[in-house]
């Protein structure tokens, strides 16, 4: 198993280092630099191109990559040409609250998912299973984005039940980070009205991002439901009489369950993309909302850093992913 | 015969057959179908953000015009872009994915590590470079799709060329002497043909929609483009009042997605019975 | 039996999830003593580095400089400096300090550390800088005394007192512990203060574009004798969509909007109780810009076609409501300078169509597609854009609109064959004089600069705004931006469309507000907070 994933560790690193030259020759290819823009609006050619060169622009493409490798190498990643502070703080202080906003939406989506599969499997080809399938085909049929801003109309703009955006309250002072993540803190710090605040906002973006996952879960769960009640082992309990919710409890979920994990796995990397845009749409201060700044204003490093963190973050579900695979079909490991 | 007649008896995919196939008819007869094919460009001013009437069903936008119109005429650039991307990304992936799975050793390996940097890559961010790269627009919307969406289909025709090229029958032509191109191409594609096929289907549903969040956050389609992801991007200034605005289109986008996403899911179904809706 | 209740189950879980949000209340009552604008901030806040309109509203609070402009139209007043004295030949500036100002650190701010911040502006030189660079060396800004700056300018620059305020006076002491290598402490104060002003920052707060917090600083010179009631604390908390900005306004949240609230919103906000519209003339012209150098648009009579193709009042009256005055020249029409007889074009498609015919009969490309670039994130910009293609397709012209973002448009400029055909922007106040507009737009030797991108030519135009440029009495300036602006507005190297009429949403508890063109009316020293 150790040299399965030390196998799959080595085969990643050729394709993060691919991902950032690829990366890195598509944002230098790009025009437009913040030089320009930082001179500002009484600025002659001559200071734009004192700028260039302050920050290492004018140097050609490789000898900028070279010198950009050996700071990844040291874990540095610069910092934001416009912000001016570190890109490290400053992912490390939005990355709480993309993880916090993404868990939630999972969580929500394993909470909703698994009993909808569940009920599809149990009632297998009758209506509540067709119901469920369109519902669930349907779920990532909506486009988020507007699915958000319907949402953001009816129960933040028409009934004002829910904010609009953000995570907190302008007045409220959220706890001194620990974890970052408000939901977390607040409650190590004992601050309810932080947590009740927090959860709030975190109401309509999680229940947007989590749209996809939902039916995602729904269709694994039911899946592998109806394959475990398949099983003859279940058939015999079956025969025995043992109560059929008792069953489901006992052997079918908890089959069903491994082989849904993977596919959570997989989801995961792909909330981290969908936050780009729930973060945009509700003013969420997480990476995905840095990451659409970062390309609006051309801020290179920012965008070179985030696609990598993005990289790793896929990378590393992938080799988990892999590894469950690897503990339940031990065939898998010989294979490949 | 049997195949139809098992597809007729799926219930949610005829409906999404039948949506497909009403976009694509709204979609080819557009001009003819709107009620003022004109608005496609055109402004009236004095007609701003009126609410749903006899006149305008789904009401009017920011510049006045109307926005069924610019639905219905908005179903071409979307079938376009998913059909340029989709069939592009296969032309792509497919090849490459044939070869690898079919080859061993160096070639496999390096095709596949590529496939994986390709997979990696965010898809937004490199579509949001590539607009910031070639100015905004379909054009370099449909490039970065393409781009990240090909490696899909690499992965699938992978996966099968694998078990294939592993099979009696293809030990039995390489002994006979065919040739590699004419085993790849007459009897490895044809047998992976399926997965493709629903790949394919559902990933036109799935490129509307990211297409329409390229629009939407004005790195797609342009203005005055009918898009729907533009049109909801452009409603953002006007809610709550001007619901009308944001939600036609959404609609519409919800609606041919759901229609490609329904047929995928019962073609699986039809093609391979082992995972009788298990994806 | 059991499968059902297990179904039960899962319906009674569903529906709890479903519950718990809402069942948490909320409420949203403005705090006493505490101010909270929805307005933009800037991408960092070091003031010697950004010098935009979001930056204006930060340094106005958190900074002090020399002179400050006060009031509408705005009026350069003595701030730190008590005067100034400038030479008969305009090279040598004087500024005398007023005594008894301090640091928020409670150090005498001393002329040396005038010196500092002027040289650290030019070090640096970023957009600050901007005004500066091509008249003043770094060595000819010295203190001759505890009390006294002196600036000795390489050749006369009249727009010198005008782009004082431009510098936010800095407290060495503070930056210079920071600094690394010799980056002049960039990357410390970018997200730390070192200042003066009537509001401190709390840097532990501090997220860039997301949160600024600002406390009354006690010991502010000026005193706070003539307002007891302002604000003990200014949170900048801004939001990117406007229509959640307006709402957090009508539910109290956010005393301020920023002052460019489109007219829905505007509408929206004068049918609430509890809220108002702030409404201010500026000085802000909206200005669609052509590429002179390339085809079609180097022939003159191309250019009055577009001129005559956009339609102004309809722009005005329909889509800004009225909430705006046509300006038909560069130059905002409030400002010294501005020729009164200067007449522009009107909107007349007839007229529109023969200087088209003509440029065409003269081998002007009129017919090619035509690009106008917009930016994405201002809707403005493409109203006017779809506008303009709905009546250019009326005579023939095949308009194409490009979305674009301001970092590719200001990198684009720097060369006339990557401007675009046209581009759509405002040109803002930043130091109020004519020089920030027809100075800097249509000077040739501006080319390069976004502010330049028409490529505009013109040797006799040039020579105007020189002479103007190197003339220090206001008296004898005015004649030759006049000329010279009557001489652009002939050549029609632009359409000029409106002065901005700035709207900003207000809650009734904030009294005293004063708007000046420069900085949008960002002090808030002078508000009452009921």
């Amino acid at each position: 198993m150790l040299r399965f994933i030390l196998r799959r560790l080595l085969l990643v690193m050729p394709s993060l280092l691919g991902l950032l030259v690829l990366t890195f020759i598509l944002i230098r290819l790009v025009p437009a630099d913040p030089a320009a823009a930082l001179a500002g609006e009484n600025a002659t050619p001559a200071q734009i191109a004192e700028i260039r060169r302050q920050y290492g622009l004018d140097q050609p493409v490789h000898v900028q990559f070279v010198r950009y490798l050996g700071q990844i190498a040291r874990l540095d990643f610069g910092e934001s040409a416009y912000s001016r502070r570190p890109i490290a703080l400053e992912i490390s202080q939005r990355l709480p609250a993309t993880l916090e906003l993404t868990i939630c939406a999972l969580l929500f989506g394993i909470a909703v998912g698994i009993p909808l599969g569940t009920i599809a499997a149990l009632y297998h080809n009758r209506w509540p299973d067709t119901v469920l399938r369109i519902i669930s085909v349907g779920g990532v049929a909506i486009a988020a984005f507007w699915f958000a801003i319907e949402l953001q109309m009816l129960f933040s703009m028409k009934l004002g039940w829910l904010p609009l955006r953000g995570r907190l309250d302008a007045g409220i002072t959220p706890p001194s980070p620990i974890t970052g993540m408000l939901l977390i803190d607040s409650l190590l710090t004992g601050r309810l009205d932080v947590l009740r605040n927090a959860l709030w906002h975190l109401t309509l973006p999680a229940l947007t991002l989590s749209l996809g996952g939902i039916a995602t879960i729904t269709r694994f769960t039911r899946a592998g439901v109806l394959d475990t009640l398949q099983k003859d082992f279940v058939t015999y309990e079956r025969a025995q009489g043992y109560p059929a919710g008792a069953l489901i409890w006992k052997f079918v979920l908890r089959n069903s369950i491994v082989a849904a994990i993977t596919q959570i796995g997989l989801l995961f990397g792909s909330l981290i993309a969908g936050a780009v845009v729930v973060e945009t749409i509700f003013d969420w201060p997480g990476v995905g909302f840095y990451t659409v700044q970062a390309i609006l204003t051309a801020d290179t490093k920012v965008m070179l850093a985030v696609t990598l963190l993005i990289g790793v973050i896929y990378a590393v579900v992938n080799i988990l992913v892999d590894v469950v695979h690897g503990l339940v079909d031990p065939r898998l490991r010989e294979q490949d | 015969m049997l195949v139809l007649k098992k597809f007729a008896k799926d219930k949610p995919a005829v409906l999404g057959a039948f949506i497909v196939l009403i976009v694509v008819v709204v979609a080819i007869f557009a001009p003819l179908l709107a009620p003022y094919p004109g608005d496609a460009a055109a402004s009236h001013l004095l007609l701003r953000l009126k609410p749903p009437s006899a006149a305008h069903p789904f009401g009017t936008d920011n510049l006045g015009r109307d926005i069924l119109s610019r639905v219905i005429l908005g179903s071409r650039g979307a079938l376009a872009i998913a059909l340029l991307v989709v069939g592009t990304a296969m032309l792509i992936g497919v090849p490459l994915g044939l070869i690898a799975g079919y080859s061993r050793g160096w070639l496999s390996e390096t095709n596949m590590r590529i496939t994986d940097v390709f997979l990696a890559v965010p898809q937004l961010i490199l579509a949001l470079a590539i607009a910031q790269l070639m100015g905004p627009s379909l054009q370099s919307a449909m490039l970065a799709l393409t781009l990240t969406y090909w490696p899909f289909f690499t992965r699938i025709v992978y996966a099968e060329a694998r078990r294939l090229s592993a099979s009696l029958f293809i030990d039995a032509l390489q002994c006979i002497g065919a040739g590699t191109t004419r085993i790849l191409f007459l009897h490895v594609l044809p047998n992976c043909i399926s997965p493709v096929i629903v790949r394919a289907t559902i990933g036109m549903g799935f490129t509307i929609l990211v297409a329409a969040v390229l629009g939407f956050l004005g790195m797609g389609a342009t203005p005055p483009d009918p898009d729907w992801g533009l049109a909801i991007s452009e409603s953002r200034q006007y809610l709550p009042e001007a619901w009308w605005f944001s939600t036609f289109p959404g609609l519409a986008i919800f609606l041919t997605v759901l229609g490609f996403n329904l047929l995928g899911d019962g073609l699986r179904d039809i093609v391979d019975p082992r995972l009788r809706r298990s994806r | 039996m059991s499968i059902h209740k297990l179904v039960r189950t899962a319906a009674v879980a569903l529906c709890t999830a479903f519950a718990i949000a809402p069942l948490v209340s909320h409420a949203q009552n403005a705090k006493p003593g505490v101010l909270v604008s929805g307005d933009n901030l800037p991408t960092n806040i070091d003031p010697h580095q950004i010098f935009d309109v979001p930056m204006m509203l930060y340094s106005l609070n958190a900074y002090d400089n020399l002179y400050r402009y006060e009031g509408n139209p705005p009026k350069l007043e003595p701030w730190l400096a008590e005067s100034h004295t400038v030479s008969t030949d305009g090279l040598t500036w004087e500024f005398k300090l007023r005594a008894g100002a301090k640091f928020h650190d409670g150090s005498d701010i001393t002329a040396e550390d005038v010196v500092y911040s002027f040289r650290r502006v030019l070090a640096v030189g970023k957009a600050p800088s901007g005004a500066f660079k091509p008249v003043l060396k770094s060595e000819n800004v010295t203190a001759p005394d505890k009390s006294t700056v002196r600036f000795v300018l390489d050749k006369a620059y009249a727009p010198f007192l005008s782009a004082i305020p431009i510098v936010a006076v800095v407290n060495p002491r503070l930056i210079k512990a920071q600094e690394k290598g010799d980056d002049w402490g960039q990357s410390w104060l970018a997200s730390n203060a070192a200042g003066s002003g009537a509001y401190q920052l709390d840097p532990a707060t501090y997220r860039p574009l997301e949160r600024v917090d600002l406390k009354r600083f006690a010991g502010h010179f000026k005193g706070w004798g003539d307002n007891p009631k302002a604000p003990e604390l200014v949170q900048i908390l801004p939001t990117r969509e406007t229509s959640t900005r307006v709402l957090g306004l009508l539910q109290g949240s956010v005393d301020l909007t920023d002052s460019y609230l489109p007219t829905d919103q505007v509408e929206r906000i004068q049918k609430t109780a509890g809220v108002h519209i702030q409404k201010d003339t500026s000085m802000r012209v909206f200005t669609l810009r052509m590429n002179n150098k390339k085809a079609p648009f180097d022939n003159i009579n191309a250019r009055k076609c577009f001129a005559h193709a956009f339609n102004y009042d309809g722009f005005i009256k329909e889509i800004l409501k009225g909430y705006a005055e046509r300006n038909p020249a560069p130059m905002p029409n409030n400002l010294w300078g501005y020729p009164a007889d200067v007449k522009g074009y009107d909107y007349d498609l007839k007229k529109a169509k023969e200087f088209c015919d003509k440029a065409k009969a003269e081998g002007a490309p009129i017919g090619r597609p035509i690009q106008i670039h917009i930016q994405s994130q201002l809707e403005q910009t493409n109203q006017a854009a779809q506008l303009l293609q709905s009546d250019l397709a009326q005579i023939g012209i095949n308009l194409k609109i490009v979305s674009d973002t301001w970092a590719n448009i200001t990198t684009n400029t720097a060369k006339a064959e990557t401007s675009p055909d046209l581009w759509v922007h405002w040109v803002s106040t930043y130091f109020v004089d004519p020089e920030n507009w027809v100075g800097q737009m249509y000077d040739s030797q501006f080319h390069g600069t976004w502010k330049a991108s028409s490529w505009y030519q013109n040797a006799k135009v040039d020579e105007l705004l020189r002479k103007a440029r190197t003339t220090v009495a206001q008296a004898e300036r005015q004649p030759l931006y006049e000329e010279a602006t009557r001489l652009i507005v002939a050549d029609s190297p632009d359409i000029w469309v409106y002065n901005t009429v700035e709207l900003r949403g207000v809650t009734n508890r904030v009294k005293g507000f004063r708007f000046s063109p420069v900085g949008s009316g960002g002090e808030m020293r002078w508000i009452q907070l009921q």
